[in-house]
């Protein structure tokens, strides 16, 4: 009788626990399903978004104001160039999208940092007259249900180095997608200063010219009639450099932003984006009350398609005080809805040292990138869906990625 | 002997019971997987919809464009082998953080609906002060079924289904 009840209190639990692994074994494997079919979903999703970003200039955008070209608040979100249909960007609207890169503070204001001082490059505007990544999500409708980040990075990328330094030469590498830009043709503008007027301020000379990329994509530039020197920062340049090969465009620049002792480096900030207000500074990084003043001499230029700089604002000269005030200039009204950039040199007369600095006007003017996205981190368990479309900024190729992943937990199965 | 009775009584029960509760189990299982497939791909229609109508009255109010423009969609005819309908209503958008003077922007809510079954789904989509919404039906199993909008001289672009 006990050997009968034994059997039965076997088989009753091998009988429980094969129905249990039978509903736990097939429940995992729907649950994989399930997860897969919402990967799916996530990646049409991504595809679908990132079609309504570029497709669409957003709102306000009509012939009086464009949200891009001013500090309006804006009610739909969209990064395509209202002048154009396609795939083609507006360097304005790129401007106004707050970077995840670290904010910079100077003068009671925070500012939106897409490039601080990356080859002499700075693009800083006050992060109050910046969109926001919640802004951007609500109006996206993603806001609470996806995480995304949007890159737009420039589709040739250019290195440039100084391979010597008396007299001058740099090394130009040039690569498109993962292999080197062969035998494509390549344009320069060479500002440069190394003399001053008799008031000590630093004078601007461009120079322009064709380079050639060799079979590895290097070019090499070197002037021997100008007999440029940048030791003990006897010289200082600005280097705007265009490929141009198929159709693909790609710009790019390297200014000698040199911190000179006792006296720091200068950093333009936008004042007020609207007005095209500009301000010069001490970069706050480097600043001490002690710095000595440094002598500029400024010039914003329109960078037409054509390549060719044309100067607005010419010879713009004074002096950057540690302790200020900070001297401001505004930018033509006619020039500020075209790309451009503003060239500043800088020079101290104590230890008679030469340095420059550039501030692109408009994306892709010398071709800057943009990261807008919450935050630089990316989620380690959740599956990312992401997509690329080849956009233009102006005449520069340029790709738009996008990453978008679930903030509802769809994790990624182990 | 009584013992190999006993065992007969409880272990033939148990067999029998075997039988239907295997299947039941599965087909418990497999209804979540069905339902949670259905619930999925009618979510994906309604936020590709969406997409497409958000696309439709982007390109018209383009400054260049005019005229009447209808997109066809490439949507499922069928979910798990059931049609299904959509329906839409255009809102003011109640968030004033999106839309802080109170007239720039219209919120399209799209619904749709499984036809048999019931099951729903809405998205909401972000459209410009200038667009008028027709009461209009959009039915999956329509062979033209899609998105039509016609812009007017004053700049407004009227939308609706077609079927």
């Amino acid at each position: 009788m006990a050997g009968a009840v034994i059997d039965h209190m076997i088989s009753l639990i091998i009988f429980l626990a094969v129905l249990l692994a039978f509903i736990g074994l097939f429940g995992e494997t729907v649950q994989t399903a399930i997860m897969y079919q919402k990967n799916g979903y996530l990646a049409t999703k991504c595809s679908d978004l990132l079609d309504n970003i570029l497709l669409n200039p957003g709102s306000p955008s009509n012939e009086t104001v464009h949200w891009g070209r001013s500090n309006c608040a804006i009610t739909s979100f969209g990064l395509q160039d209202p002048e154009f249909t396609e795939y083609r960007l507006s360097p304005f609207s790129l401007m106004r999208l707050q970077s995840s890169s670290e904010e910079i503070y100077y003068n009671n204001t925070w500012y939106n940092n897409a490039s601080w001082g990356i080859e002499g490059a700075y693009l800083l505007v006050p992060k109050s007259e910046c969109i926001n990544y919640s802004t951007a999500t609500k109006l996206l409708g993603t806001n609470g249900t996806f995480g995304i980040q949007l890159e737009i990075t420039p589709t040739l990328t250019f290195t440039i180095k100084e391979q010597a330094e008396s007299p001058l030469e740099l090394a130009i590498q040039v690569d498109g997608q993962g292999i080197p830009l062969s035998n494509a043709p390549l344009t320069y503008l060479m500002f440069w200063t190394d003399t001053t007027s008799q008031e000590g301020k630093p004078i601007l000379n461009l120079e322009t010219g064709p380079l050639t990329t060799d079979p590895t994509g290097k070019a090499v530039w070197r002037n021997d009639t100008l007999g440029l020197t940048t030791a003990d920062n006897k010289t200082a340049y600005t280097f705007i450099v265009k490929a141009s090969i198929g159709g693909l465009t790609g710009v790019n620049c390297k200014s000698r932003n040199a911190y000179i002792e006792n006296a720091g480096n200068i950093a333009p900030f936008i004042d007020n984006y609207e007005d095209g207000t500009i301000l010069l500074a001490h970069n706050p990084k480097n600043n001490t009350s002690d710095n000595e003043a440094l002598h500029f001499n400024a010039t914003f230029y329109s960078l037409p398609d054509i390549f060719w700089p044309i100067p607005r604002l010419s010879n713009w000269t004074g002096l950057v005080n540690a302790t200020g005030p900070d001297p401001t200039m505004q930018i033509p009204v006619d020039a500020r809805s075209a790309p451009g950039f503003l060239i500043v040199a800088y020079y101290s007369s104590s230890e008679n040292a030469f340095g420059m600095s550039i501030m692109p006007w408009g994306i892709g003017s010398v071709g800057v990138s943009v990261v807008f996205a919450e935050n630089p981190f990316m989620p380690a368990n959740e599956w990312v869906a992401a997509d690329i479309r080849q956009v233009r900024v102006g005449d520069t190729a340029y790709q738009a990625k996008l990453l978008l992943w679930s903030l509802e937990g769809y994790e990624v199965v182990k | 002997m009584p013992h190999v009775t006993i065992e007969h009584m409880i272990m033939m029960p148990i067999l029998i019971l075997q039988i239907f509760l295997f299947p039941l189990t599965a087909s418990w299982i497999m209804n979540i997987w069905v339902n949670s497939r259905r619930n999925l791909t009618l979510q994906e229609v309604a936020s590709h919809l969406g997409s497409t109508i958000q696309q439709v009255y982007f390109l018209l109010n383009h400054k260049t464009m005019d005229g009447t423009l209808t997109q066809e969609t490439d949507l499922p005819l069928l979910i798990e082998n059931v049609p299904y309908s959509g329906n839409a209503t255009l809102g003011a958008v109640l968030d004033p953080t999106l839309d802080p003077t109170g007239s720039s922007s219209k919120l399209l809510e799209l619904t749709l609906k499984l036809s048999e079954i019931g099951t729903t789904t809405t998205t909401s989509v972000l459209l410009g002060q200038n667009v008028l919404w027709l009461e209009s039906t959009y039915v999956s199993t329509s062979p033209n079924s899609g998105v039509t909008a016609t812009k007017f001289p004053n700049g407004t672009i009227s939308m609706s289904f077609t079927s």
